[in-house]
């Protein structure tokens, strides 16, 4: 069985109009007039336990309203969710026992005490054993460095330091699902890694089903291997990001800067898709065409100074996803 | 969670809090002076007001100085618990309310828990300095039952105030108005009760009675201690105050839950 | 003049600005009709139904708390104390400082637009309204009127350049303790804000009339229900137009070392 079972849920907003002037202000007291906003429209998936799956997709496109109701904060206006054989929306309690979320910018832990009583206090919440709560703390103070600042007050931490307390915390009682949102954002580049090993080894030894939420392509390239593509409250792409790749990655740009000689630049098999004085961008499908081919083309007409091949970028295919919408080629669900 | 573990751990909420602002003791007692010197200031002003008058509506100073005290003494333990309250319109705009409802215990309860603003310990050195001095003036009779009286007047009075106070962070469930409701409304009308409820019109003392009980705060249980009759009221009425407070606060509370669970189908 | 200019700017701007935040604006107005409530219900209380005390008579009493809420009103109605602490605190304000132009003076015109639309749109109407359906008494000749008025305009910037200079001094302390507490409290006493002067003990009335805060408050109240008059009257006005100009040096003062500490060191 699934650990989340996710069925045709839908979420409406009744946005209340605003009126203008005093005439409004006054009609708006008697008769409000609301607009619906759909922020999710129809969106059912499942994910089994142990998967590390990447929830994606463009702001306001419905990934967080998403996410607070598989947390139970929200109710959605119709559909089924399931999450560990249990609604959490209805059982918001008995759910939270069982997942921890790491909301990337705002801390989880008590802003004035020091780290260590933050620790305390939710090993109180959460009931964990004396024991499990000391083998806890001894794996992550030993993978995250925790001793450095673990009676520092958190309002004094880094960003950095303040998020590796924030998901060790979001992992003290043993959560069986881990919601991740934004969880390397504004991190340095060691910092990240450093992340992202973590929340690797958190998924591979402990089995934890961990759903990521981020913009940053490079986490999701690094550490999902399933990814959910959503955009305007609907399911655009539910599979695997190399059929992703293999599929919507064949195209690359070669960008060349020419001297100018007057005469056009004859290309088959390229496509011309944009010209900056004397630099030329031009994409091909490298499955029809390879680069050398239409680097001797173009040599044959003019003489190339500098040259690039591009490789597109998860962010590229899918923000290419977004505008153009997936062609008829790509079924919506593979797995 | 049982109400046995919730006390623990409300308890160790609270310590913490506690260890964490003796950390910055200077502050710590700088605060208090701050809200002393500010009572203070109340307290002369009233004398001033009463120096060429002998009473105001029959309240002498003292009997004016217990009425005040006693509203700062179920204040000051408001502001430890509640104050924080108001401030749920900022939670919910910055998002950092979520986290509270993704804790396995009841969000009230959690929320509550977030600050305890110790320094406002200090509010209860002018209140006993007050309460000691008026006894020997007005020679009160402090029976037994007096005090236990007291005590429940002053329960009733952070029952009373606190709900207030959950009300109107209530309103950030449905408005985003909260912080602003407490300091446009609340705190004008606190104002109001330091004074004796009678001097008022008689629309302003059924409302604060039995509309927005803030007579039971001070007025009602004063009348009773310190003898007097309450204007237009039955003379036992103060003796209400525990079960208004009761009564209030759990109305309050419902009223917040149900605005948390609006919040939770409506979003923000 | 340009300059001038440029404060008339600041005045239309935070004008405009408030009209946006009227909502805002015209809530503040409900807190202060309570503050008028319970100031008159204590008067009345003391009076207890006689005609005068101490020389002044009930209905005098009653208009002496009106027209003070009313002035009350008047000058909440600026920017916030707070934010401009804010600003010097974080040395937002070294923004301002590199302007063309005095940022305490930037500030008073600011307020002057925000006051003028609290004033105009809600403040007048509804004490208006309230002094036809009371019974209070209003002056008996222009003159009067046109006295009032200039004299509410002194205690207007008496109090502003006061709490200015306070707010910047107060924040360089660490931790003020009870100081701003005890400041406001004197402020709001000795300001005759609710307590007129004649009221007070005697020691009292003396330290208070060697003080600027009665020019805020006591004096044009007292002008207007008629019982300053004649060449008292004219004193009084030389009184506060002494404070108007006493204040605003230490302002300047005061202004100078904040701006310098802010430009060295970078707030």
């Amino acid at each position: 069985m699934a650990i989340i079972e996710v069925e045709h849920i839908r979420k409406e907003f009744k946005i209340a109009k605003r009126e203008t002037g005093i005439a409004g202000a006054l009609k708006s007291i008697f008769n409000r007039k609301f607009t619906i906003k759909e922020a999710v429209q129809d969106i059912s998936f499942t994910i089994e336990k142990g998967e590390m799956v990447g929830y994606i997709g463009p702001n306001g496109a419905g990934k967080s309203t998403t996410i607070k109701i598989l947390t139970g904060i929200l109710v959605p206006t119709s559909g089924k969710v399931l999450v560990n054989g249990i609604v959490p929306y209805e059982n918001r309690q008995q759910n939270a026992k069982n997942i921890g979320v790491v909301f990337g910018q705002r801390t989880q832990l008590w802003w004035d005490l020091p780290t260590i009583e933050s620790f305390e206090l939710l090993k109180e919440i959460y009931q964990v054993s004396d024991k499990r709560y000391k083998e806890n703390m001894d794996t992550f103070t030993e993978i995250l460095g925790l001793d450095e600042f673990i009676n520092t007050p958190v309002r004094q931490l880094s960003l950095g330091q303040r998020m590796r307390a924030d998901i060790a915390a979001s992992l003290l009682h043993d959560p069986e699902i881990l919601y991740l949102d934004e969880p390397t954002i504004g991190l340095d580049v060691v910092a990240k890694e450093k992340m992202r090993q973590f929340i690797q080894e958190i998924n591979r030894i402990r089995q934890v089903t961990v759903i990521l939420t981020t913009h940053d392509m490079e986490d999701i390239e690094k550490l999902c291997k399933r990814m959910i593509l959503i955009d305007h409250g609907q399911k655009v792409y539910d599979g695997a990001i190399d059929t992703v790749k293999n599929r919507f990655g064949k195209m690359r740009t070669l960008v060349v800067d020419v001297e100018e000689n007057g005469k056009d630049l004859v290309l088959s098999g390229g496509e011309l898709i944009r010209v900056e004085g004397n630099r030329k961008w031009i994409r091909f499908n490298r499955d029809e065409i390879s680069a050398s081919q239409l680097i001797a083309q173009i040599t044959s007409t003019h003489n190339i100074t500098d040259l690039t091949v591009e490789e597109p970028t998860i962010e590229s295919i899918i923000s290419r996803i977004y505008q153009e919408g997936l062609s008829e080629e790509a079924p919506v669900s593979v797995h | 969670m049982r109400i046995l573990s919730y006390i623990q751990l409300y308890f160790r909420l609270v310590s913490a809090g506690i260890r964490a602002q003796m950390q910055y003791r200077f502050a710590f007692i700088m605060r208090i002076v701050g809200m002393l010197t500010a009572y203070a200031g109340t307290a002369t002003t009233m004398w001033v007001v009463l120096y060429r008058f002998d009473a105001l509506g029959q309240w002498n100073y003292y009997e004016m100085l217990f009425l005040f005290a006693l509203a700062i003494v179920s204040w000051g333990f408001c502001i430890i618990l509640f104050f924080h309250y108001i401030s749920l319109d900022t939670y919910i705009v910055n998002g950092t309310f979520d986290r509270f409802l993704v804790r396995p215990i009841n969000p009230f309860f959690h929320f509550m828990s977030m600050r305890f603003d110790v320094a406002s310990f200090g509010q209860f050195i002018f209140s006993i300095v007050v309460f000691l001095w008026v006894s020997v003036a007005l020679s009160i009779d402090w029976r037994l039952s007096k005090l236990l009286f007291l005590l429940a007047s002053i329960v009733g009075g952070v029952l009373i105030q606190g709900g207030m106070l959950v009300m109107i962070s209530a309103l950030a469930f449905w408005t985003t108005k909260s912080n602003w409701f407490y300091w446009v409304v609340m705190f004008p009308a606190r104002n109001l009760n330091n004074y004796p409820l009678s001097i008022y019109p008689k629309v302003v003392q059924w409302i604060a009675a039995f509309v927005v009980p803030f007579g039971f705060v001070n007025y009602f249980p004063a009348t009773v201690i310190l003898d007097k009759t309450p204007v237009g009221f039955p003379a036992y009425i103060g003796y209400f105050s525990p079960l208004v407070g009761l009564i209030f606060f759990t109305i309050a509370y419902a009223i917040w839950m149900l605005g948390l669970r609006r919040y939770k189908s409506a979003g923000s | 003049m340009s300059r001038w200019r440029i404060y008339y700017t600041f005045a239309k701007k935070s004008f405009l600005r408030s009209a946006a935040y009227r909502f805002d604006v015209w809530s503040r107005i409900f807190s202060n009709l309570i503050f008028l409530l319970t100031w008159s219900s204590i008067w009345i209380a003391l009076y207890g139904g006689k005609e005068e005390a101490n020389g002044i008579s009930f209905t005098s009493m009653l208009t002496y708390v009106a027209v003070s809420q009313f002035l009350s009103a008047v000058n909440s109605a600026g920017t916030p104390l707070w934010e401009i602490q804010e600003k010097v605190r974080t040395g937002d304000i070294a923004l301002e400082l590199m302007r063309p132009f005095d940022v305490p003076l930037r500030y008073l015109f600011a307020d002057f637009g925000s006051v003028a639309f609290y004033i105009i749109t809600a403040v007048l109407p509804v004490y208006i309204l309230l002094f036809l359906i009371f019974d209070f008494s209003l002056p008996d000749s222009w003159s009067t009127w046109v006295l009032f008025i200039f004299s509410a305009l002194l205690g207007f910037l008496i109090r502003y350049a006061i709490e200015l200079t306070f707010g910047l001094f107060a924040f360089w302390l660490v931790e003020t303790g009870g100081v701003v507490d005890l400041f406001y409290f004197a402020m709001s006493l000795l300001s005759g804000s609710v307590i007129p002067l004649w009221f007070f003990p005697d020691w009292l009335q003396s330290l208070a009339f060697y003080l600027p805060f009665q020019g805020i408050y006591f004096i044009p109240n007292a002008i207007f229900i008629g019982e300053i008059s004649g060449a008292e009257l004219l004193v009084s006005i030389a009184i506060q137009c002494f404070w108007v100009i006493a204040s605003f040096l230490l302002l300047r003062i005061v202004w100078h070392r904040a701006a310098n500490k802010v430009i060295v060191q970078g707030g």
